[in-house]
């Protein structure tokens, strides 16, 4: 459990402004910060990582104090057990991929955990070439790769892939979904890219001009929960294909796909891949039984 | 998705149901939800709410006599007719709404309908989704 209570003015570009949240967050939990930019959700990030200090505040992780303004505890960076991605994080360009990783590890820790990386983020064919000679992409799962070789309890994200293509984009998230669950990290992300934050987080929460919102899971805060169908599932959108005067969606949702006809101004909204939220009311499904 | 504007005006519960009624123009539309103003706030009388309806469960009818269960219904033009071999697009207009209804061609050359013919647009209480 993280439990996390800050208080700051920060100077916005529209001047002024107090950021005042009160969080609690489940450990195992992806949750995203979600909000236009200056709203402080970078802000919130740093003081995690002990990088920025606000007025008033606490910060709990899993039962350890890291920050209690009023009984002047405040951990160093370099105690507090996180990876932090950023969207331009720097890699050391005289270093190859390996070296760079080697380099993160703490005094005395053994560096299996450098194979068990290159192996789950398959870097193998990268390893020893330098940072100079990667794309974009390579690069940043490097610099994920590289925010893991300490282990940390919490992973930090700020808005990790924004600089990179869509495709290359998805394939990412791939991973931070892999590495998330394979070492039980408390994760939280930074995003103003709504089907990254449907597709990544469990809980979302939407921050504006310093302050909560609202918060929830993704289909509660975006649309789902102020919808009366009671039929309801998010899903990805695989293939759109007209027929006649109707159009035929395919939509992914879990391991079934299902179709949904819809119109064509509809359709011109839509596109593949798209997250979507299928909803029906609660009378229409039939049901049989099979076992 | 056809969304209408309303208010919602009656709302009667039983258990875990809700009848609501609400007004869009001059008609009285009513949704039965698996919600109640316990568990959700926007169940609210006086509030704004978005009925929400599928293009494909608007039924028709010309010159409807007669009893019919249908307990939603609201007279429309026909804007537009747009034929495929076994689907048609029906474009109406309610209240100077634009109301989507996609029902058979074999339909359409039953009821002989033309652009310019008044029509009911009718949906079953089941059918309709509210959203705020």
């Amino acid at each position: 459990m993280i439990q996390l209570s800050l208080y700051k003015k920060l100077q916005a570009n529209h001047g002024e402004m107090i950021l005042d949240i009160d969080i609690q967050i489940q450990s195992g939990r992806l949750v995203a910060i979600y909000g236009e930019s200056g709203a402080g959700k970078t802000s919130i990030l740093r003081m995690l990582a002990g990088l920025f200090h606000p007025e008033k505040g606490k910060i709990i992780v899993n039962n350890q104090t890291w920050l209690d303004c009023s009984e002047a505890i405040n951990l160093k960076p370099q105690k507090r057990k996180i990876g932090y991605v950023f969207q331009d994080l720097a890699l050391f360009p005289n270093m190859s991929v390996r070296e760079n990783l080697l380099f993160a590890l703490d005094k005395g820790q053994k560096s299996d955990i450098v194979d068990e990386l290159i192996s789950i983020m398959e870097l193998h064919k990268l390893e020893t070439r330098s940072p100079d000679t990667l794309s974009g992409g390579q690069r940043q799962r490097v610099a994920l790769a590289r925010a893991l070789v300490k282990q940390p309890d919490l992973l930090l994200l700020d808005e990790p892939l924004s600089a990179i293509d869509h495709q290359m984009r998805s394939k990412l998230q791939d991973y931070i979904l892999e590495v998330h669950k394979k070492f039980q990290l408390t994760t939280i992300l930074v995003s103003h890219d709504i089907t990254e934050v449907f597709k990544l987080s469990d809980h979302i929460i939407v921050l504006e001009n310093g302050r909560i919102q609202k918060q929830g899971s993704p289909s509660e805060v975006f649309s789902g929960k102020n919808m009366s169908g009671k039929f309801q599932f998010t899903g990805d959108i695989l293939s759109i294909e007209k027929e006649e005067v109707v159009h035929i969606v395919s939509v992914l949702i879990g391991n079934n796909i299902v179709k949904v006809i819809v119109t064509e101004e509809e359709a011109n909204d839509l596109s593949v891949g798209n997250k979507v939220i299928v909803a029906s009311k609660a009378f229409n499904p039939i049901i049989r039984r099979i076992g | 998705m056809n969304i209408l504007k309303g208010e919602i005006t009656e709302i009667e519960s039983q258990g875990n149901l809700s009848l609501v009624k609400i007004q869009v123009g001059q008609t009285v539309l009513k949704s039965i939800v698996i919600e109640t103003p316990a568990t959700s706030n926007y169940l609210t009388r006086g509030n704004p709410v978005n009925v929400l309806f599928k293009e494909t469960e608007v039924v028709i009818g010309k010159d409807i006599n007669g009893h019919i269960s249908l307990q939603n219904q609201l007279l429309c033009t026909i804007n537009a007719i747009e034929k495929g071999k076994l689907l048609s697009k029906l474009t109406l207009e309610y209240n100077s709404e634009k109301i989507i209804s996609i029902i058979t061609t074999g339909a359409v050359d039953q009821l002989s309908l033309q652009k310019g013919d008044t029509v009911m647009a009718m949906v079953k209480t089941n059918e309709i989704m509210l959203s705020t």
